[in-house]
């Protein structure tokens, strides 16, 4: 570290939004868990680590590989933004393949009564006993964004941390540590499930603000005081 | 939730302030005593030590994965491992920067297990009073997680480069991308054993039994990785020493399966379907 000046308070800054954007961007991917798994409700079946996490590493390698070819800051932070967007959607495509073609079921929101973007009735599709089957247009729309934004906070992360230490492998595993206390954070909020900004769950983001903001504020601090090494 | 261990032939379980003395103690003495021993008499031989420190530390984050995951989370108990690691590492590579930039490479650990335990004490008091979570065993669990996973990686990586320079651990364990092994490898050992036996008749010998199983194979993993970076004889020691904790484990492990079972019967082979 080469003193305390501007550009510290800059990188602190970014630091501490690119946390943010993960732990807001967490509550828009629909995480179904072990119950849509079981195509018991709505989502990806799997954990909201494993999704944040998943977003957040592609967003890091995209915004690492244009790193490598410009230091533009929007150009990095736009193939962070576009590369877990992309990562986030061929999940949910893949993942409502099996779930339309091998589990046979059709998609069905169980927190609306008309999906928003499509208009199309969802009560007489939701299976008995489940919260919704599937990925609804809704809900995909809603992971692309949460997608985006995870990988434009963890380009956010990255792209700082490079400038401070120089070090990709250094800046890459500790913007994983950060994206990785921010998601949990994050998922802890939504407790498990969520299907998209739709879910009235998702009012709940103001208490995630405010504790990935605390975490990022100490995580941020210690990342500005590290160094490459030699 | 059979937090008090007993029943069922299960010795009475330790005490988690015990258990948090053991770990904490157990690890920093492995690494320090590693750290130590591979200097003094400039060989890498004692990197296994790292290894062996680490499952302290293990035990002592898989027994608060245990607590805190008793009272139910709500999103599985692989978050809570992530968490850990990812405190850990970040405390790992901020006490060891800071301990380099002081001057005093050796003070390493300690600064780790003050940030550590200080950064997840905070964690945990964010859990219960922005999220909301009252849990009461959410701040120290949380403290104890942090502080385990950042000695545990430390002791992986310690056994990976066989020295605590900053430098060293930065291009023999971060640059090669052997992190990614023992983060997994890590969180395999810290959240797999309460995942694996949660319910109604968890007992702690087994979950803990299950968590040095475990730390058996992250050091088989980081056998291999020291082969690449140390030289043949402190990555096969480390490999054959791995081994031998995962085996005997294991074995362990089983017999407790079959003591806490109702009953253990063999299927045999599927039937022939008649059709």
């Amino acid at each position: 570290m080469n003193g305390f000046d501007i550009n510290t308070i800059i990188y602190l800054l970014e630091i501490i939004v690119g946390g943010l954007l993960v732990g807001i961007g967490v509550h828009f991917v629909p995480v179904g868990g072990a119950p849509a798994a079981m195509a018991q409700a709505t989502g990806i079946g799997t954990g909201t680590v494993q999704l944040a996490a998943g977003s957040g590493l592609t967003g890091l390698l995209a915004a690492g590989l244009m790193m490598s070819v410009t230091d533009n800051l929007w150009l990095i932070l736009a193939s962070g933004a576009v590369g877990a967007g992309i990562m986030m959607g061929s999940t949910m495509l893949t993942g409502s393949w099996i779930y339309a073609y091998a589990v046979g079921v059709p998609f069905a929101s169980a927190k609306v009564n008309y999906d928003p973007i499509t208009g199309f009735s969802q009560p007489p599709y939701v299976a008995q006993g489940t919260v919704g089957q599937g990925i609804p247009t809704i809900c995909f729309a809603s992971g692309l964004i949460g997608g985006a934004m995870g990988g434009l906070g963890g380009a956010m992360i990255y792209y700082p941390l490079y400038l401070i230490n120089g070090n990709a492998a250094l800046s890459a595993v500790f913007a994983i540590g950060i994206f990785l206390v921010n998601a949990v954070l994050a998922s802890w909020n939504i407790q498990g499930t969520i299907e998209g900004f739709h879910d009235p769950k998702f009012k709940k983001w103001p208490f995630a603000f405010r504790a990935c903001t605390i975490a990022s504020v100490l995580l941020a601090i210690a990342a500005v005081l590290i160094t490459g090494g030699a | 939730m059979s937090l008090g261990g007993g029943a069922g032939g299960a010795p009475t379980a330790i005490d988690p302030k015990k258990l948090r003395l053991y770990g904490l103690v157990g690890s920093i003495v492995g690494i320090y005593l590693g750290a130590i021993l591979n200097s003094a008499l400039d060989t890498n031989l004692f990197s296994f030590i790292g290894a062996v420190a680490a499952i302290f530390a293990v035990l002592l984050g898989a027994n608060s994965v245990r607590r805190i995951c008793a009272y139910g989370i709500g999103t599985g108990v692989p978050s809570i491992g992530m968490l850990a690691l990812g405190m850990g590492v970040i405390a790992m590579m901020f006490g060891l920067s800071i301990a380099e930039a002081l001057g005093f490479g050796m003070l390493g650990p300690v600064i780790i297990l003050v940030y550590a335990g200080v950064f997840g004490y905070i964690i945990g008091v964010i859990a219960n009073k922005v999220i909301k979570f009252n849990i009461p065993v959410m701040e120290e669990g949380n403290a104890d997680l942090s502080m385990a996973g950042a000695l545990a990686l430390l002791g992986w990586s310690f056994a990976i480069s066989g020295t605590l320079g900053y430098a060293d651990i930065l291009n023999d364990v971060l640059k090669t991308g052997y992190i990614a092994i023992i983060f997994i490898a890590g969180g395999l050992a810290i959240l797999h054993p309460f995942n694996a036996n949660l319910g109604p008749d968890e007992k702690q010998d087994r979950t803990l039994v299950n968590a040095v199983m475990c730390s058996g194979i992250a050091m088989i993993t980081t056998g291999i990785a020291a082969l690449l970076t140390q030289g043949l004889a402190p990555g096969l020691l480390q490999l054959v020493i791995g081994f031998a904790i995962w085996y005997y484990f294991f074995r362990m492990y089983y017999r407790l399966v079959k003591r806490d079972a109702a009953a253990v019967v063999g299927t045999g082979l599927l039937p022939p379907t008649v059709q």
